[in-house]
């Protein structure tokens, strides 16, 4: 047995473990001394999001080969629980005002709220996986897009009111900066509002990938790989693909409610498939079946679309020269031809199939690529 | 007599208005190997579906030893004791050697997704890693076990997927054209390992095969079939003077 344990963890994986640490530690230095209203932390909070639904989505259609476009769906289901049961009560009766104050009157703490959204977003999944899951590829990407829909329409709808607030927006609820640590005056003592969201979304994608590495993880590739002859090895389709959809959706639904905090606000109106298609991109730029590449592309992401290419949109005079073509709107059209540069010239994504330690090993498996 | 692992009754198989198998009855005792052989089209792989519930026979039974396994899921058959290969191999290509043997443990775990996300079923993942590893060193796959299962020669890739199979623990294991694309040389060596296996395993293997030396070499009883209707059963002598067989074979003007 200690042979096992020696070879328990390798130089690699104990470099890639150093360097995510050193993130950690370098994002909650920057948080005490940067302006808390610095760029970058609106990045990596909305990044942090955005990684843990893409590295759900890449469970789905990187490791399991389904191809779901569920996601606004399940992020709406997770935002819109975390809201309802975090509301404090004294502030129901603002927020819902055409309703005599809700029917919920009770909250609960803000971490159980979470587990909650996950849970909730699963027990769709598991309802909605019996008859979607009999379905292959495209027709199961639009039954699930079509779920994601019917969804966003539900939630407005005025009967439930009482429970949703109709289509009017949820508010008050805790959010990221509620993590501060805050001294009687009020005064922020330790920021906390940055690292408490990356933790979280941490240790969500750190769950996934174990459970990607277990002997269910590899159920789940050899049905990627090949169903009827992972069907031959005993294992039984239906049950690991509702498995893993409902997983996937369980992660999902805790970074709806991520997005929910982050956004301050939640409408059932802002979760269109347009939402599902960012995340979509965000998995296929990091590479379908890399974990570490859709949290990469995830910030990139992020940073680009809210960030660094801001000044498009804006017009920009250099000396005398006025820069042509900038303009309101222009940031999208660049946007749009790097991602097409990407797709084009990084067939398989940023990563292909490789994860944060293959960076560090000698070249022997990067003969994996044409799988 | 033996026991009987296997025991087709009246199989048909049948696709719109075509009879891929027509009411095909066959018996493997313990410990046996039997041919199933047939000009192409004949139905054979079709008889191995049916058998292991890739498809639900349009009429008659199958049962493995006493149990009926008739239209159940491939998965159950499996788990009850029968593994199969397949004519194109079918590989898990995105793995490598040792995980896709690994894989193939996944059915005898006793873990749940919590415990084995959690890493509380350390001991079985251990057992099953050693068990993968044991059984390659047995079939002399070990030093292959890091490459990716796709990059083997051709012939280690047909052998793997024996071993793949082997790894789930079969009463019963089913070889579909195992020998097609091999050399004559491998196809001995196949021939030497099919026979090797199944006293070590303890195993009886159903084979569907086209080269006739290994088939002959190998088989204990041969039923041969044309058009989904048997036309012979017997010891390869048997078969070999069995002038229904030659005219199968031979008869309609076409050379093997």
């Amino acid at each position: 047995m200690s042979n096992v344990d020696k070879k328990k963890f390798s130089t690699p994986q104990i470099i890639s473990a150093a360097i995510i640490l050193a993130f950690y530690v370098l994002v909650f230095i920057a948080e005490q001394t940067l302006a808390p209203t610095s760029m970058i932390f609106t990045v990596l909070k909305k990044g942090a999001t955005y990684a843990l639904v893409a590295v759900s989505m890449n469970l789905l259609n990187g490791f399991t080969g389904i191809f779901s476009l569920g996601q606004a769906g399940f992020m709406l289901i997770g935002a819109y629980v975390y809201a309802i049961f975090t509301i404090p009560l004294t502030q129901r009766a603002a927020v819902y005002q055409y309703y005599n104050g809700g029917i919920v009157q009770f909250t609960l703490p803000v971490f159980v709220a979470m587990i909650m959204s996950g849970l909730v977003a699963a027990f769709f999944a598991y309802l909605i996986g019996l008859p979607v899951l009999r379905l292959k590829s495209d027709y199961l990407a639009v039954a699930t897009l079509g779920f994601a829909e019917i969804i966003r329409a539900i939630f407005q709808w005025d009967k439930i009111g009482p429970l949703t607030n109709g289509s009017n927006m949820l508010r008050l609820f805790p959010t990221f900066n509620d993590f501060n640590i805050k001294n009687s005056n009020g005064e922020v003592v330790i920021y906390l509002s940055t690292l408490v969201p990356l933790l979280i979304s941490g240790v969500c994608i750190a769950l996934i990938l174990l459970l990607i590495n277990s002997t269910f993880g590899r159920a789940l590739r050899a049905m990627k790989d090949d169903e009827i002859s992972a069907e031959a090895m005993g294992i039984h389709l239906a049950s690991h693909k509702q498995l893993a959809f409902c997983i996937s959706s369980f992660f999902t639904g805790v970074g709806g409610a991520m997005l929910a905090m982050y956004q301050t606000t939640v409408q059932a109106k802002s979760f269109t498939t347009a939402m599902t298609y960012e995340i979509l991109l965000i998995v296929v730029i990091g590479g379908i079946g890399s974990v570490t590449g859709s949290c990469l592309s995830s910030f990139l992401f992020v940073a680009c679309s809210e960030w660094w290419l801001r000044f498009l949109d804006q017009k920009q005079v250099i000396g005398e020269f006025e820069v042509p073509l900038l303009r309101n709107g222009f940031r999208l059209v660049v946007f749009s031809i790097i991602i097409m540069i990407v797709v084009l010239f990084f067939r398989q994504g940023i990563m292909g199939t490789r994860e944060l330690p293959d960076l560090f090993r000698k070249k022997r498996s990067a003969a994996k690529k044409g799988a | 007599m033996a026991d009987k692992i296997l025991r087709i009754e009246d199989l048909t198989m049948q696709f719109g208005g075509v009879v891929a198998v027509d009411h095909f009855s066959m018996v493997i005792n313990q410990g046996e190997i039997v041919a199933l052989i047939g000009p192409n089209g004949a139905g054979k792989t079709t008889a191995f579906n049916a058998v292991t519930g890739v498809y639900t026979p349009t009429s008659g039974s199958v049962y493995l030893v006493e149990k009926n396994i008739t239209g159940m899921r491939p998965d159950q058959i499996t788990s009850l004791g029968i593994a199969r290969t397949f004519q194109n191999i079918r590989l898990f290509s995105s793995m490598t050697v040792f995980e896709n043997v690994l894989t193939a443990h996944h059915l005898r775990r006793t873990s749940n997704v919590f415990t084995a996300t959690l890493r509380l079923n350390a001991a079985e993942e251990a057992r099953m890693r050693k068990d993968t590893e044991e059984l390659l060193k047995r079939v002399d796959l070990y030093e292959f076990k890091d490459e990716m299962a796709t990059s083997l020669p051709y012939g280690k890739q047909r052998l793997l997927e024996i071993v793949r199979a082997l790894a789930t623990k079969p009463k019963l294991l089913l070889l579909d054209e195992p020998a097609a694309g091999m050399n004559p040389q491998e196809t001995e060596e196949l021939g030497e390992f099919i026979k090797r296996i199944r006293k070590e395993f303890d195993l009886s293997i159903f084979i569907i095969e086209h080269h006739m030396n290994l088939v002959m070499g190998i088989s204990d009883r041969i039923y041969v079939i044309e058009f989904g209707k048997q036309i012979a059963e017997g010891v390869p002598e048997e078969i070999q003077n069995n002038p229904a067989v030659i005219d199968a074979y031979l008869g309609g003007g076409e050379d093997l």
